[in-house]
């Protein structure tokens, strides 16, 4: 950052060391200027291609809309065909401008203290504390363990998950030998989400540790990684935050694997790309990310948003504004894009995908309000700006295909006939077709030259291209993901346009947890979520057959998507064509081929459950009965509730929930005469929140005469003095 | 230590019956009793019915005296009774009649001691204890996190710029209607332009 030294964080005895490298000087202005300008020339050009093509029709009101749209939308995917020939030719000639150029690794660890959070909220457990253990296991053998703690930080609601999260957690500690290196806490409250998990940690704990990084539930870092993150800290005392670069690992399903085969080859390019114009003013993802305590701390507390939902309130995507208030204060935030070892999960299916979507909608939408913050830096304005253009782009698309069709529609109606004057372009001597045709090839080349240049980016590197199991698998990868991208993209486009629409007008879109068959989504679920589309596609294509046979063609691959997206869906979300074209040899990627002791670690202990596991769904306010009848799980439970109190916030919230009155021991009684389904939900979880509550429940349960029971227990109580 | 069910008054001398109570009624509490410590992860069986027999022996001293109680009830609480007073003992904490809490951490102790993997064997058992067992009962503890550095994050100024602008907006009076006749108006424009 030229010329401008961090603001300062208060004194403490985490002070940086003395020995740092340099980082690289940055000329950010002019990349950024370079970048954009070509992105800029590339739609400047393209668009007065466009625009004598729509004046030789010609110009109507409609064609002004339908041209506007199209600037919109080719700048788009010119700034995405950017990041791909830049990212392209930094990875041909190397990129001096990154944080892991410089000399690190001989750094010091000493004094050094690092906490690697998991913010859960009701997640699968197992899955969770495999992931965190392949971790512990990861960073235990790079011998730098002493210098990390790990915090499940739990935001769960759902007390049978609460319950299992406690229970786990002791298992896993007990297997690790883990005690006092790996915490649980759960919050009483879910105060601004994981944000306001994570500022809870750094109210509680945050000045213990210089650093902390942030997981995500899917998340497993490799040892050796978490170590080098800490040393490029240490090394330059300017840098607030590091995001690694994810790589998606572990789909089974078909459209897993294809995204994970995509983002693997594709993203190298796309984030050297992204790193040549942001360098050391990059962007935070929300996890596999260190970040240094006290300024995070000092500046990154997010603010209220003014008005009302969805875009009122809390900040949702909190990670992108973070980054920015990181920057606004002079502290770096850089992309480690070549550091590998981080890895995440992707989306099963196109279902549970535009479920994440959805979300990351509404939060990148509300980055509206934060893009004109004073203060902000230029480039994070520009990271806003791409997120919520990521979401825009959908209605946009739908807009100009609409408005493609009101003009045909609009012809044949008046009668008037298709009468094409001279282009501009006379030296190319164009018929009004190839025009069109023209400005259509250009356009695909556009879109599809980055996927071409990863597959020559690939060709260079021989461990890369044996990692991918061949040029050539990787190739008939590409077009196989190509063909499916093209069929997946009307439905984002009709799914990212009700997110925004339902947003804009402050709907929320309710969306039930998706009911998975062994082998992915179900038909009848498919149905569900899919008919729409079907219908929509089915509408559109006779529309335009009826409106113009030989456009209809043109129109096909949008139709297609739509008509197919039943069957799509669930194909593509079976493990077991996802395993068929593995065999194949499609979509293979890096991890698949030689996969890292981590994955390998992670992927066998999630086998022993799968295989070990009880499967029989367990009966409702299971978490109630272990917690108060099983005498271990009811003594862990009640250790933590009392530790608690030992927090004055927290133990202010208890008091504040009515925790330690009467009344809950009231709430006991019943609970006992009656079962817990007489109860509220709210009545049961504030029964668990109240740790004496809890003993007494254990007490007169095991004491009581079964008769002044409710049956529910005396059920329970058999199924726990019988169990092995 | 002379057994109550065969030491002298054990027995009533009335057939199908023990301690002055059927024994049906014994069947009944002995499965309660042997339910508690099979969920306390007791899985060796003569280690179980032992210690069954042992609070069940006590119950039994006090049945006479205690007609109004059934046997169930006498034997659960001298189950209680045994437990907390043997993890006091244990713990060197004196049990207190007013906090349950004793009895939850004698448990935990016995979860981190490892008690059903390695200590079945010292479970209840009078002293002296193998020190392993003794130090790993009194020095484990279950922590869900460091000690505490408590502080409090504070959010900095943040303008937002026009925006704040723009959301003020929002409390003008009948801005929404305004907003829904301009549309209105806007929509009539576009089609007339659109059709002519």
């Amino acid at each position: 950052m030229p010329g401008a030294a961090p603001q300062s964080v208060p004194a403490s005895d985490q002070s940086p060391p003395l020995v740092t490298s340099p980082l690289p000087r940055v000329h950010r202005g002019w990349r950024v200027f370079i970048f954009y300008s070509s992105a800029l020339l590339l739609t400047g050009l393209v668009s007065m291609l466009f625009a004598d093509l729509l004046w030789r029709t010609g110009w109507s009101a409609s064609r002004t809309i339908l041209f506007v749209v199209f600037v919109i939308l080719f700048l788009l995917i010119a700034v995405g065909c950017m990041h791909g020939v830049f990212g392209f030719v930094l990875r041909a000639f190397g990129d001096p401008r990154r944080i892991t150029q410089t000399d690190y690794r001989n750094q010091s660890m000493a004094g050094t203290s690092t906490a690697i959070v998991f913010p859960i909220y009701n997640e699968n457990i197992v899955r969770v504390y495999e992931g965190l253990r392949a971790t512990y296991e990861s960073l235990e053998k790079t011998g730098q363990l002493e210098h990390f703690d790990f915090f499940i930080l739990s935001d769960s609601t759902d007390p049978d998950k609460w319950v299992e999260e406690e229970r786990c957690w002791y298992e896993l500690i007990r297997e690790l030998d883990a005690l006092g290196r790996i915490y649980y806490r759960r919050r009483t409250d879910n105060e601004g989400r994981k944000s306001g998990n994570v500022r809870d940690f750094l109210n509680t704990w945050g000045r213990r540790y210089r650093y902390f990084l942030v997981c995500d539930a899917d998340s497993v870092m490799r040892g050796g990684t978490l170590v080098d993150l800490v040393k490029l800290m240490e090394a330059h005392p300017t840098v607030g935050l590091i995001q690694t670069v994810p790589a998606l690992v572990n789909a089974e399903s078909l459209f897993g694997r294809i995204q994970q085969f995509s983002n693997r080859l594709y993203a190298p390019l796309f984030i050297a790309g992204l790193n040549y114009w942001a360098l050391n003013l990059g962007n935070y993802w929300g996890h596999n990310a260190i970040i240094r305590t006290e300024p995070f701390m000092q500046f990154c507390d997010l603010p209220q948003l003014p008005g009302h939902k969805p875009f009122g309130g809390q900040i949702l995507s909190h990670d992108f504004v973070e980054a920015a208030l990181l920057s606004r204060a002079n502290w770096e935030v850089w992309l480690a894009y070549d550091l590998e070892g981080s890895y995440e999960e992707v989306p099963q299916g196109m279902i549970e995908n535009a479920q994440r979507e959805r979300r990351w909608c509404q939060g990148n939408l509300q980055h509206g309000l934060v893009l004109f913050a004073k203060g902000l830096r230029g480039v994070n304005r520009l990271h806003l700006l791409l997120g919520i253009c990521g979401y825009l782009a959908g209605p946009l698309w739908l807009v100009f295909l609409l408005t493609f069709n009101w003009i045909h529609w609009y012809q044949k109606y008046t009668g008037l006939s298709n009468i094409t004057v001279h282009a501009f372009t006379p030296y190319l001597n164009l018929s009004g077709i190839a025009h069109a045709f023209l400005v259509f090839v250009i356009c695909m080349a556009v879109l599809f030259l980055p996927k071409v240049l990863a597959l020559i980016d690939l060709a260079f590197d021989w461990e890369r291209r044996r990692a991918f199991g061949g040029l050539a698998r990787a190739t008939v990868g590409v077009v196989g993901e190509t063909v499916f991208s093209t069929l997946h993209a009307p439905l984002l486009m009709l799914w990212h346009t009700r997110f925004v629409v339902t947003n804009l007008f402050g709907v929320s879109v309710g969306w039930s947890q998706q009911k998975r068959g062994s082998d992915g989504t179900t038909w009848w679920f498919a149905i569900r979520r899919h008919w729409g589309h079907t219908v929509i596609g089915l509408v559109w294509g006779a529309f335009m057959w009826q409106l113009n046979q030989y456009l209809f063609w043109w129109f096909t691959p949008v139709f297609s998507g739509m008509v197919l997206s039943i069957p799509l869906s669930v194909w593509t979300s079976r493990r077991s064509l996802g395993a068929r074209a593995r065999k194949l040899g499609l979509f293979l990627t890096p991890e698949e081929t030689k996969p890292p002791v981590e994955l390998v670690s992670l992927r066998s202990q999630m086998k022993i459950h799968e295989i070990t596991d009880d499967t029989t769904p367990r009966r409702p306010h299971a978490g109630l009965a272990e917690a108060v009848l099983d005498p271990y799980v009811n003594a862990i439970h009640v250790s933590l509730l009392r530790e608690k109190r030992l927090n004055p916030v927290y133990a202010e919230q208890l008091n504040k929930l009515g925790v330690g009155r009467e009344t809950v021991r009231v709430l006991g009684e019943r609970l006992l005469a009656e079962g817990p389904a007489q109860l509220a939900p709210a009545d049961r979880t504030l029964i668990m929140t109240d740790a004496h509550a809890m003993v007494w429940l254990h007490q007169q349960t095991w004491l009581r005469p079964g008769e002044s029971l409710a049956p529910w227990w005396r059920t329970a109580i058999q199924e726990y003095s019988h169990r092995d | 230590m002379e057994s109550a069910i065969t030491g002298p008054g054990a027995l009533t001398g009335v057939a199908g019956r023990l301690a002055g109570r059927p024994l049906e009624e014994w069947n009944a509490a002995y499965a309660k009793v042997e339910n508690y410590f099979h969920a306390l992860r007791i899985r060796n069986k003569a280690l179980l019915g032992q210690l069954v027999l042992r609070v069940l022996e006590r119950a039994m001293k006090r049945a006479p005296a205690e007609p109004d109680h059934s046997a169930t009830h006498l034997a659960a609480e001298e189950m209680d009774r045994t437990v907390t007073e043997w993890f006091a003992e244990v713990l060197q904490e004196p049990p207190t009649n007013a906090d349950q809490m004793l009895s939850t951490r004698g448990r935990l102790a016995l979860l981190l001691a490892d008690m059903p993997g390695k200590w079945q064997d010292q479970f209840l058992r009078p002293p002296p204890w193998p020190e392993e067992f003794v130090s790993a009962m009194r020095e484990t503890y279950l922590r869900a996190g460091p000690d505490f550095q408590l502080s409090k994050m504070s959010a900095r100024p943040f303008d937002l710029g026009p925006i704040t602008t723009l959301t003020n907006l929002g409390r003008v009076p009948y801005l929404k209607m305004s907003l829904a006749w301009t549309l209105f108006v806007l929509f009539l424009i576009a089609i007339f332009y659109f059709t002519h």
